[in-house]
């Protein structure tokens, strides 16, 4: 019985992966709806610390990046690698340790963050003990990973693997490294690092975590599955070797666009500048490479949820890929830091980009993992539409919205000072506010759809059990 | 200026290596390692 199943793909574990993924992306996203609401009327946190926005915030990006995100990207990531690899996931008893020990640091960091537990650093606020924890997971994860390519029966090593790969490696040291502590106790510690230096290890991690976690993982799962789903292989399979290594060594120079007009060098900031410029190359040698593809299947989009879903994806990735570069030139900067701006362009990303490929990934492998049609295409293609006006219509508001208090903030009078009260500013921001707190719903919604459609199709079904195929001699580890 | 010209020469070699490694490989073998999502279940 155990010799049988070692000969086929471990997908129960993408099954649950993928399970989780949909539960954090309700509950995160939810959290998310809530606060936009606290923008708007202040008194929904009822005067509780728990409910604050300061508490509820990185909940919702812990819960959006490290529950939704992490998850998916391991659900594709291990059923991507052992069909490129033509073998079963290396060392499962320590996957099934990876999925549900991940889920528990996901929860219990959600419960420290609402309890007060913060290391102030954005997107790393969980503290010292979960970092630990999350280090021993994260290394497990690559374990597996690299195990199963390790053992692969077919020698090229496909490129959506060393996107996922260069995901677990670089995720692994900017973690590490910006994570050293010194702990005072069991809920608060203080950074190895101090002022300036502390400033721009954070954005080395904080942006880089956004390159290779919500950009470079997501793009091993465009390399996979747009192939997948559109029939056809990728357009330019060279054009995306030459992306990955341009996209890897551009990424990681262009953290201090965070850190402009403050007390870092001007040359930091200024390769900074140089190097996210540069960047706009390998991301749009993906988004050709993903048009191409698809330009020969588009009748197909007529009728797949998934390929929709993809596609549109990929738009977003373009817009958000050339918004990113635009907004690190410093005289742009100077109208779009500390505003909505960056806000809008974070959810044109995480909403448009992220979200957006994993649905459609999702809409994608759930029927097949369950050896069964999806439960209803027609709540698929509503979710397609209250997704993409979700995310229009808070990019929309939040652009206005930036631009506004960027234009408002710089206007001086003739005696050098502020024209504008900055309570004054924020106080006209009210009705993009409830436009942003609208489009969450819908967002929301959406999303809700999704988890009951996705739920339906695998009530019931047990994971269908696929064997690798035979390896042509010209693909094998010893041609 | 050093450290200009230092980053310089790096972003020349990893330039030259993006574009080295991008070369690699014969058609063939890449249009076949392109096939492979499509031609990896039983």
């Amino acid at each position: 019985m155990e010799a049988a199943e070692n000969k086929i793909y471990q997908d129960k574990i993408v099954i649950r992966l993928i399970q989780f993924s949909v539960v954090w992306a309700v509950l995160a996203i939810s959290a998310g709806v809530y606060i936009a609401a606290e923008l708007v009327w202040p008194t929904l946190d009822f005067g509780q610390y728990w409910l604050s926005y300061g508490r509820l915030r990185p909940v919702h990006t812990n819960g959006v990046i490290f529950g939704f995100g992490v998850s998916a990207l391991m659900a594709t990531g291990f059923y991507s690698v052992q069909r490129t690899s033509h073998v079963p996931l290396f060392a499962p008893r320590l996957a099934w340790f990876v999925c549900y020990a991940w889920q528990l640091i996901v929860l219990l960091g959600a419960l420290s963050l609402l309890a007060g537990w913060n290391t102030t650093k954005e997107y790393a606020e969980l503290e010292w003990p979960f970092d630990i924890a999350i280090a021993i997971v994260w290394i497990c994860f690559g374990v597996v990973f690299f195990g199963t390519i390790a053992q692969r029966k077919i020698k090229p090593i496909y490129i959506s693997n060393w996107f996922y790969g260069a995901l677990i490696i670089v995720i692994a040291m900017l973690h590490v490294v910006n994570s050293l502590a010194l702990p005072v106790s069991i809920d608060k510690s203080y950074s190895a690092y101090a002022g300036a230096q502390d400033a721009v290890v954070q954005w080395w991690y904080g942006h880089n975590a956004v390159g290779f976690l919500l950009t470079g993982g997501f793009l091993g799962m465009v390399y996979y599955f747009l192939p997948k789903i559109a029939n056809r292989p990728i357009w330019s399979y060279r054009l995306s070797v030459v992306a990955f290594w341009a996209f890897v060594y551009a990424y990681i120079w262009a953290g201090p666009h965070h850190l402009h007009y403050n007390a870092i060098p001007e040359w930091v900031q200024s390769l900074g500048v140089i190097m996210s410029v540069i960047l706009l190359a390998p991301s749009w040698a993906t988004l050709v490479n993903g048009v191409m593809t698809v330009s020969t299947a588009w009748e197909k989009l007529r009728t797949d949820p998934a390929l929709k879903f993809i596609v549109l994806s990929l738009a977003f990735y373009g817009l958000a890929t050339f918004e990113g570069p635009m907004m690190a030139i410093r005289s742009v900067n100077v109208v779009s830091h500390f505003t909505d701006w960056t806000v809008g362009h974070v959810h044109s990303g995480a909403l448009g980009w992220n979200a957006m490929i994993t649905y459609g990934t999702f809409y994608f492998l759930v029927p097949r993992l369950a050896g069964r049609e999806l439960y209803s295409t027609r709540l698929a293609n509503i979710h397609f539409w209250l997704a993409f006006a979700g995310t229009m219509l808070y990019i929309i508001a939040m652009w206005a919205a930036g631009v506004s208090q960027g234009l408002l903030w710089l206007s001086i009078d003739g005696l050098g000072e502020l024209s504008f009260d900055f309570k004054d500013i924020m106080a006209s921001m009210t009705p993009y506010y409830l436009l942003r707190l609208i489009a969450g719903l819908v967002f929301l919604l959406g999303t809700v759809l999704m988890a009951y459609n996705l739920f339906m199709t695998l009530k019931g079904q047990r994971a269908v059990k696929v064997a690798p195929p035979a390896v042509d001699p010209a693909y094998g580890v010893n041609a | 200026m050093f450290i200009f010209l230092g980053d310089m020469l790096v972003m020349a070699f990893m330039i030259g290596l993006a574009i080295w490694l991008g070369s690699r490989g014969t058609k063939e073998a890449l249009d076949r390692t392109s096939r492979i999502p499509l031609e990896d279940e039983d």
